[in-house]
């Protein structure tokens, strides 16, 4: 009980420092943050679950004022602003990418690129394209059409995620809970 | 820690921060049933009025947070200037614009404890669930407290980068990072456990 | 638990540890009865290890360990009043965001409804009132230590384990720590790779690869572990480092 509730902590946590590190920007003022890194290993670190849980918890820290979105965002608003399917779609993504991890047999690098490339791009994209079309009063395509210049950075991620993890599981085994 | 809320009181601190999220609620929904832009230019104008009338400080904090939505305005105006649709732009921009506002209008004028308790009020079904309140406190507490352990941890990953290395470490950070964030679950666990656990 | 004054003490049978395959404690049988106490060892000797088996914090592979009488890995509940930890490293004992916070922390973790006042009574005795709603990020190493002693304190164990309790303070805060221990009424068991930690103590355990190397009083034990650590040092370093 308590290392579940420690590691969903610390990893709400980690996502809230990933968003003080610097970022890396893409074209059309495009970042990749850390941040949305941090969402995917949520998943495929700690698994489905726990991975869930713990954005769940940073998006409850967020919404209750503290400005822990990357660019030191926070609070009620961005809740009512555009991109609200992507945070509604933050944990879903987690689980997803955790879910794909526990059950895969694949090796550790290649679930967790699958389950990243799944949970944290396709599921990801299935809630937060559906929130800007509503938000911006725009067809699904067209909504989707806005947001084809993210999707570069974020097949990135899906590569990051995958080293990420192996790094982690080739480095501490033990401490990969979602293949525990 | 620090929060989005104002540190200087105004009359909107003192009303009772469920009544404040229950009227953002009643605001947002009745927003999105505006369609005619004078109305919505109305609520805008309101709005700003409203942030004026508490303060210069609210009203500067409360724009600044709109800032992030630039990118959405510029697409907005271009996409409905090509269209030859201007007021249909207008009535997009004039409600997203509100609707962020009013948001952090509560935000900024509610005590993170406050909001704190609105939280737990609405977290206490999932006790039957088996997720007892007390314990999400629990992780709300160990979280703000494990913000600024993790952040300092990640400056020594970096200088400790630097010092070996010309180059930035990128993504590559993240995996001591991770690492950090797992060894410190560790020995939270350990040190509940040490005194009494998490129930 | 009441009237088990014969229980009193801390009782190892047997005891040993295993964690995956590697032979980590074996073997231990002490009975620990003392004031203070001072268990010495080379790093990796398993000092620590012993340390988190008589805090319950890990269970025995093999053999018993009772603390009181009860079995510290299994009954929690009991051990909050009997066994308090001074971890090495503070910021890897203190959980709460603000002092007030964490000194009640264990407090409310006993079912004390009085945490709160409690906890700000023991700051202002130690006039130190100002720090309550202070946030722990801004303490320094040494009043980060201070801060878990009392929120151990608080708990009124009738032990409390010390792991390293001077590492990393500086001199004068270190005075002030050893002034503190020295005056405490609990049972101490202190774990150090420093003699000079453990010179004070009515008994000192000396650990060797998870085995008790020598048991007594602290002149004797501490003079025989201060020159095999010379001898070892003076030997050429490279066998063991590289091992």
């Amino acid at each position: 009980m308590e290392r579940s509730l420690s590691h969903i902590a610390l990893f709400a946590a980690l996502i809230a420092v990933l968003g003080f590190v610097p970022q890396i920007m893409l074209p059309f003022g495009v970042p990749i943050t850390a941040q949305s890194l941090g969402i995917m290993l949520c998943g495929t670190v700690l698994g489905a679950k726990r991975g869930a849980l713990a954005v769940l918890l940073f998006l409850a820290l967020v919404a209750i004022g503290l400005p822990l979105l990357s660019g030191g965002r926070g609070g009620l608003g961005v809740f009512a602003s555009p991109t609200v399917g992507f945070l509604i779609g933050f944990p879903v993504a987690a689980f997803v990418a955790g879910l794909i991890v526990e059950r895969s047999r694949a090796s550790i690098g290649l679930a967790a690129g699958i389950g990243a490339l799944v949970g944290g791009v396709i599921m990801l994209y299935a809630f937060g394209i559906p929130g800007l079309a509503l938000m911006l009063d725009k067809t699904l395509p067209e909504a989707a059409l806005m947001i084809t210049a993210f999707l570069p950075g974020d097949l990135i991620k899906v590569v990051l995620a995958a080293l990420i993890t192996q790094g982690i599981a080739r480095m501490r085994p033990d401490a990969l809970l979602s293949r525990a | 820690m620090l929060t989005l809320t104002s540190p200087r009181e105004t009359p909107l601190h003192g009303w009772p921060a469920g009544v404040k999220l229950a009227g953002l609620c009643l605001f947002t929904l009745a927003l999105f049933q505006l369609t005619a832009p004078l109305w919505l230019v109305g609520v805008a104008v309101a709005l700003a009025l409203g942030h004026l009338a508490l303060g210069r400080d609210i009203a500067a904090a409360g724009f600044g947070l709109l800032r992030p939505l630039w990118p959405f305005a510029l697409i907005v105006t271009v996409w409905h200037l090509i269209l030859h649709d201007p007021s249909g732009g207008a009535v997009i921009l004039l409600r997203m614009g509100s609707a962020v506002a009013a948001a952090n209008l509560v935000t900024m004028t509610t005590r993170l404890s406050d909001m704190l308790a609105v939280l737990m009020r609405l977290v206490a079904p999932l006790s039957r669930l088996g997720l007892p309140g007390d314990r999400i406190a629990l992780a709300v507490a160990l979280v703000i407290r494990f913000i600024p352990v993790l952040s300092d941890r990640i400056a020594l990953i970096r200088s400790a980068w630097f010092a070996r290395s010309l180059r930035p470490p990128g993504w590559r950070l993240l995996v001591p990072a991770a690492l950090a964030a797992l060894d410190e679950a560790e020995h939270v666990a350990e040190s509940l456990r040490a005194r009494g656990g998490a129930g | 638990m009441s009237g088990t004054q014969d229980q009193a003490g801390i009782e190892l049978q047997g005891a040993g540890l295993t964690i995956r395959g590697r032979v980590i404690l074996s073997d231990l049988t002490l009975t620990l009865t003392e004031a203070r106490i001072g268990i010495v060892g080379r790093n990796g000797s398993g000092k620590t290890s012993l340390l988190r088996l008589i805090a319950g914090l890990v269970a025995a592979t093999a053999g018993s360990v009772q603390v009181d009488g009860v079995d510290p890995a299994r009954d929690r509940k009991t051990m909050l009043s009997r066994l308090g930890i001074l971890f090495q490293n503070p910021d890897h004992q203190i959980l709460m965001p603000t002092v007030a916070e964490e000194l009640t922390f264990g407090l409310r973790q006993m079912g004390r409804a009085d945490a709160e006042t409690v906890a700000r009574a023991a700051l202002s005795a130690e006039g130190r009132s100002h720090w309550a709603d202070q946030p722990v990020s801004t303490l320094s190493h040494g009043q980060k230590q201070w801060l878990c002693l009392m929120s151990v304190l608080l708990m009124n164990p009738a032990t409390i384990l010390l792991d390293e309790p001077f590492a990393a303070l500086d001199l004068p805060t270190e005075a002030r720590l050893t002034r503190r221990l020295a005056a405490l009424p609990q049972r101490l068991i202190t774990i150090s790779h420093a003699p000079a930690a453990v010179a004070s103590c009515d008994r000192v355990i000396w650990l060797e690869c998870g085995r008790v190397r020598a048991d007594g009083p602290a002149t004797p034990v501490l003079a025989e572990f201060t020159e095999a650590m010379a001898r070892l040092g003076a030997d050429d370093a490279d066998a063991d480092l590289s091992a």
